[in-house]
């Protein structure tokens, strides 16, 4: 069987970061109409749990390419524009789990599902905190606006989804991948 | 199998023009405008008449875009719009720090209480509402025609030729042509789960069971997707991808238009950066005349 390695990037990331990034781009553009509560033009995302299981899923490079493509595509589709702030926040949301992806074999475990959340959580807030402060320098906002009126709200929604949603399709994945054999 | 978006050759100088200078250029709009910061209604103005003479050039027929532009109509004036109005948020916080006299309060309380906020709308609210969805418009008018007016054979290519490696030019040239295929599988499951009593415009329940609602959608689709990524991971193996120097089938090559557009982009940045960093204009700008007729 061919040894899994973290910062392998080859076919298999090439096809998985552009089916993640098409993935996160359709499910965004299905809810980029549903503004979070608070926050400055951000939008509620339950799209952010596919990014975050194909990180845990795929490995770094492909939660990257998933993140910045992803959010690039689903942004300028949807008539928001192009805000690199953003695409490089959430890309960094899909690598940082993507580093835990060594230390999840089996999908349906209860701990490691946990730890999958737990590196999602932390991905959240590495790419949010990210898009949020550099916002400071394009968007002209101050340190309390980017805080309060972004970080907070964003992370809080993106962790719910997470929360509830990434649980889901890892036990799904692990059926489907139990009935491929690989 | 894989969709394509509504892509159709016509005769248009968009479409004559280099897709790399396309892209460029429409770099040069959107950072000259997000990197200095611009927020000035006289510098984005103009622009945006600039950006929607290149969005009509495209010639797009209306019955292929009026989905598109019916999204884009509720974002921008409905959310964002909004959002500036009442909330001021999502620019600069000069606009946050409005003093201004109100034209009007709208009430926010719980009925029968005292329990609320009172929301003053000021005229420089209003005005930043035009600007910000002036400022979006003109970023977002030059994104939409890409999907209808760049054929999606050159996608790859057009990164490549970029400077970026052919590894990611593939991994966006493919990107590009699964959101269309995964966004029909998306349909098709909605209206599968809707014929099996999946209601989803009736989601009822907190935060948490709406979500869990919202996993018949996600999960069938994700999962359909990760079959078909090892269908294609197959394929490409067995024609030896990433084996050696990857060529491409098309080449593009710069004409004098193309130079013409690119210089007119970088014109643009650069002079959005001269006017923020060199004389420090850029910063949200309101009529003195509106400010007098509002009383501020």
């Amino acid at each position: 069987m061919e040894k899994k390695s973290l910062w392998a990037f080859g076919t298999r990331q090439v096809v998985y970061g552009a089916i993640g990034a098409a993935l996160y781009g359709a499910f965004s553009l299905l809810t980029n109409l549903i503004p979070l509560p608070a926050a400055g033009n951000i939008t509620f995302r339950p799209a952010v749990a596919v990014l975050i299981f194909f990180g845990v899923a795929y490995g770094p490079w492909v939660g990257l390419l998933a993140g910045f493509i992803g959010n690039t595509l689903g942004d300028m589709l949807a008539g928001w524009g192009f805000y690199w702030n953003w695409s490089l926040g959430n890309g960094l949301m899909g690598m940082v789990p993507g580093l835990a992806m060594l230390m999840i074999s089996n999908y349906k475990d209860t701990k490691e599902i946990v730890k999958a959340v737990g590196w999602g959580t932390l991905g959240i807030a590495v790419g949010i905190m990210t898009a949020s402060l550099l916002e400071m320098f394009t968007g002209g906002i101050d340190i309390s606006t980017a805080l309060v009126g972004y970080f907070v709200p964003a992370f809080l929604g993106n962790l719910v989804v997470t929360v509830i949603l990434l649980p889901i399709l890892m036990v799904a994945f692990a059926a489907v991948s139990a009935r491929r054999g690989r | 199998m894989l969709v394509s978006w509504k892509y159709r050759p016509r005769n248009t100088i968009i479409q004559r023009l280099d897709p790399r200078s396309r892209l460029i250029f429409l770099a040069c709009v959107i950072l000259g405008i997000t990197i200095p910061n611009i927020w000035d209604f006289r510098i984005i103005f103009p622009l945006f008449l600039v950006t929607f003479g290149l969005y009509l050039s495209a010639r797009i027929e209306w019955k292929d875009i009026r989905r598109t532009w019916l999204f884009i109509f509720i974002l921008i004036f409905f959310i964002v719009g909004l959002n500036a109005v009442l909330s001021g948020r999502g620019g600069p916080t000069s606009v946050l720090q409005d003093n201004s006299a109100p034209l009007f309060s709208i009430p926010l309380y719980i009925p029968w209480t005292n329990f609320g906020i009172k929301i003053d709308i000021t005229m420089v609210r209003l005005f930043f509402a035009l600007t910000q969805m002036t400022r979006m418009l003109t970023m977002a008018i030059l994104a939409i025609p890409i999907p209808y007016t760049m054929d999606p054979n050159i996608y790859g290519v057009t990164f490549r030729k970029m400077g970026v490696s052919d590894k990611v030019s593939f991994t966006m040239d493919l990107a590009f042509r699964f959101l269309p295929t995964l966004a029909r599988d998306l349909s098709i499951t909605i209206d599968s789960q809707r014929a099996r009593g999946y209601e989803m415009d009736n989601l009822k329940g907190g935060v948490i069971a709406r979500l869990r609602r919202l996993a018949p959608l996600i999960v069938p689709v994700t999962m359909q997707s990760t079959v078909t990524g090892e269908e294609v991971i197959d394929a490409m193996d067995l024609r030896a991808f990433g084996t050696a120097k990857r060529t491409w089938l098309k080449d593009l090559k710069y004409g004098l238009g193309d130079y013409l557009f690119l210089g007119f982009g970088i014109s643009i940045f650069l002079s959005l950066m001269i006017l923020r960093y060199g004389f420090g204009i850029g910063n949200f700008w309101i009529p003195e005349f509106l400010l007098r007729w509002a009383g501020g």
